[in-house]
């Protein structure tokens, strides 16, 4: 595939760091695009771009008072479908850090609950002054249709099945802090869990293969259904990718795991038995984590269900990179707001 | 070449001459260079051209064919007359081409009593139009799946056969007794072929799109089981009632057409159809891809063509069933050219927008088709993958022999001088771009939306009446 297209050439200004106390359309930033819906339209140049931007904000978030006036005055609102605690304060904090003006609608106590269409609600918002929408939505591919209608700048914030772009490159820029060069060539990441389900999967696929990871992923057979044919097909610059049902097969000498939330739902579809079998087949334990490289890292995009899809002492030993995920995710948040910023005049 | 009548819709065409045009008279397979007359509503010429006179006309051009016959269109009334009205609908019908339409019963109330139908009769007089409205009765009374409908009441009344589409009819039982008592009476039994367990949720073609895409697999199989459970009980039923037959309605995986090439072979009383979507459009388009499905690889993002043009997730294209994989829609053109399946439909399903501008999951099913098949049938025909006179006899005198006694109008459509002219004249030569809000139906769900299709229709005569006639 080549949407990931890593031999584009890039002008030097692009690998200039943005000075991310100004605004973002006071300089010129290699960055192109409008809205953030799913990283498999990034080429590499815009991912490496991201992970710069994403260093600039950890030094901000390393100051005494972390915070930069680069978007002040700007509406950042977060419009929130589905139930989150941890990316929906994520971008809180994030939006906030860059001085913006945050206004927060869970879509439980707005007009969602009296009807109101989704496009409806993305004019109403925009009309109430909305220059930045970031958006979760159950239904995959929805923030399309948000940006189909609004002015401004869309962020996925994630959607259904499909697509989790701040995890991903969240993940990414995690893992490329941990590796020799910051580069993940080779290495071999295992995905474990519900990835039938899981957006976070999905944009992982993308952005890991694009680094040039080995990446496995591994689940009961239910819960992998079609991704045989898309790792034959390839993902980023049509690399391809490796899917078992074998555990021992996926740990063995990995460099990374990741453990995917599996939820109690997966049961009564008749995907699985119980989760008393998944945990005990698929768990990740520090028994199974023996399997894989001595140093291997764990990661988790959470929330996390402890004892059944990672036990506890895992999931916060010394190999764990969860909590470095969450607070890397306000960075990474604050880098893509302020590119996204930057192609839209305020 | 034509003369405008400068007719209103509806009144008797006193005088059209067609001169240098390619006539496609399917009921005698016979196409060529001629020129057609028709008078006071009658088709009085029919001259075919010796080669000498036609220098220089090709079916590349006007062309004449019987009016184009439909065995599949929603047209909401009653009960939903936002999305379309008969009147709207027959508009649309006309506007593609079509002179015969057969509306299925899921309006609401359920066409499963014959007061329904009546109603439906009023309107489309009422309507002005002279495009022929057929009905389906309801298989099961409101379409609950529940209890046999007044089959024998409805058929009284008029029906053409009878139909729980939207749904398949879950229960097996009541298939064999419809079966059973459709065919007493001598009508066909018109599945909409999906087991709904495998179906529940479901969003898009279950493979390699829905996967990447994220959307809830629609598998062939639900499709495939649900024609193989239909065609062993009607293997039993015809021991018993020889007169009971069976039509599958738009069909879309290879499988499932696969399992009809065998029963036919058999010698069962099956027929089929596939729509105009299914033969052109794949679930690539949910991706973004805008090409045909003769142009495409099943890999949008991957193949190197930059065949990504638009955003995903257009709810236009969600549609039951589902737009399937490149290779179904070869096995659905595969079909119409060895018979296997016995006519093109448009399963026209309008919708308003609030039921279509939503997202891509909460969108309800079904795309405005009977204004761009003839435009798709045709891009199939310009990429040499369909005979033009096969394409256009799957538009007439297909589904007029699916209809059987139905038809009610002796031959099978054709250009027969002395009769009530029923036909469409379009020019293969002019293409018209779809713009939904020029669409004649009050569904503006279309995919096609800033298309250029080839064939702009010109005329269409229904019954000796004017039906439809271009702008300009």
């Amino acid at each position: 595939m080549t949407l990931i297209d890593r031999d584009v050439q890039v002008a030097d200004s692009a690998l200039e760091v943005p000075i991310v106390d100004s605004p973002p359309d006071a300089q010129p930033v290699g960055w192109r695009h409008r809205h953030l819906l799913d990283v498999d339209v990034l080429s590499w140049a815009d991912i490496e771009l991201v992970m710069r931007t994403t260093d600039a904000m950890r030094e901000v978030l390393g100051r005494p008072i972390a915070k930069v006036p680069a978007l002040r005055g700007r509406n950042v609102t977060i419009l929130f479908y589905e139930a989150s605690t941890r990316t929906r304060v994520s971008f809180e904090v994030a939006a906030k850090n860059l001085s913006a003006d945050v206004v927060n609608i869970a879509a439980a106590t707005s007009s969602v609950t009296k009807g109101e269409s989704l496009v409806d609600t993305v004019r109403t918002v925009e009309a109430l002054g909305a220059q930045m929408l970031v958006i979760r939505h159950a239904v995959s591919g929805a923030p399309y249709l948000a940006a189909d209608v609004f002015s401004g700048s869309v962020l996925n914030g994630g959607d259904g099945w499909h697509a989790h772009p701040t995890q991903a490159l969240l993940d990414l820029y995690t893992l490329r802090a941990r590796f020799e060069g910051g580069s993940l060539e080779g290495r071999k990441i295992v995905i474990l869990g519900d990835v039938l389900h899981s957006r976070v999967a999905r944009s992982n696929i993308w952005t890991l293969t694009a680094a040039g990871a080995d990446v496995w992923l591994c689940g009961p057979a239910t819960l992998l259904r079609g991704f045989e044919t898309w790792a034959g097909r390839g993902a980023a610059d049509g690399r391809r990718f490796h899917v078992t049902s074998s555990i021992d097969e996926a740990l063995r000498d990995a460099d990374v795991v990741m453990a995917l939330r599996i939820q109690k739902e997966r049961m009564a579809s008749g995907l699985l038995p119980s989760l008393r079998e998944y945990a005990a087949r698929y768990g990740l334990t520090r028994q199974r984590l023996a399997a894989a490289r001595p140093d291997a890292l764990v990661m988790h995009p959470g929330p996390m269900n402890e004892g059944v899809e990672i036990a506890a002492d895992v999931a916060s030993g010394a190999q764990s990179l969860i909590e470095e995920q969450v607070r890397n995710g306000v960075a990474v948040r604050m880098a893509l707001l302020y590119l996204l910023a930057g192609t839209v005049r305020p | 070449m034509t003369v405008a009548t400068s007719s209103p819709i509806g009144t008797v065409v006193a005088d059209l001459e067609i001169s240098r045009a390619w006539l496609v008279d399917p009921s005698s397979g016979r196409e060529g260079p001629g020129e057609i007359i028709v008078t006071e509503g009658v088709l009085e010429a029919v001259t075919w051209l010796d080669a000498d006179e036609a220098d220089g006309i090709d079916d590349g051009g006007v062309v004449v064919a019987p009016g184009f016959v439909d065995l599949h269109v929603h047209f909401r009334e009653p009960g939903n007359e936002d999305a379309e009205t008969i009147a709207t609908g027959l508009a649309a019908a006309a506007h593609g081409g079509f002179t015969t339409v057969c509306v299925m019963p899921n309006t609401t109330p359920a066409l499963d009593d014959p007061a329904v139908l009546a109603g439906i009769r009023a309107a489309a007089s009422a309507s002005g139009s002279p495009v022929r409205a057929l009905a389906w009765g309801a298989i099961t009374a409101g379409r609950a799946g529940e209890t046999l409908a007044a089959l024998g009441e409805l058929a009284d009344a008029g029906v053409v056969g009878f139909s729980d589409d939207g749904a398949a009819v879950a229960s097996a039982v009541l298939v064999r007794n419809a079966l059973a008592y459709a065919g007493a009476l001598g009508l066909p039994i018109v599945e909409h072929a999906e087991d709904a367990t495998q179906t529940a949720g479901a969003e898009a073609n279950d493979g390699f799109v829905a996967t990447v895409l994220g959307l809830r697999g629609w598998p062939a199989a639900a499709e495939e089981t649900a024609v193989a459970r239909d065609l062993a009980i009607l293997a039993e039923v015809v021991r018993d009632v020889p007169r009971a037959r069976l039509h599958l309605t738009h069909l879309s995986t290879a499988g499932a057409l696969d399992l009809v090439r065998r029963a036919k072979a058999a010698g069962l009383p099956v027929t089929c159809d596939v729509t105009a979507h299914h033969l052109a459009l794949t679930d690539e388009w949910v991706a973004g891809a805008r090409r045909w499905a003769w142009e495409a690889t099943g890999d949008p993002w991957g193949d190197g063509t930059g065949a990504i043009v638009a955003a995903p997730y257009a709810s236009s294209l969600r549609v039951n069933p589902p737009l399937r994989s490149v290779a179904d829609a070869a096995a659905c053109r595969e079909a119409l050219l060895d018979g296997t399946a016995d006519a093109i439909a448009t399963d026209h399903a309008p919708h308003t927008s609030v039921d279509k501008e939503v997202e891509f999951g909460l969108a309800a099913n079904g795309i405005s088709g009977i204004e761009t098949a003839l435009g798709i049938v045709l891009a199939a025909v310009d990429a040499g993958l369909l005979p033009l006179a096969r394409a256009l006899a799957l538009l007439t005198g297909g589904p007029a022999r699916v209809l059987g006694a139905a038809w009610g109008r002796g031959p099978t459509p054709g250009l027969v001088e002395g009769a009530p002219a029923d036909l469409v004249v379009f020019d293969r030569s002019e293409t018209w771009t779809v713009e939904p809000g020029a669409l004649a139906s009050r569904g503006k769900n279309t995919p096609l939306s800033g298309r250029e299709l080839a064939g702009r229709v010109l005329f269409t005569l229904a019954g000796g009446r004017l039906a439809y006639e271009a702008a300009d």
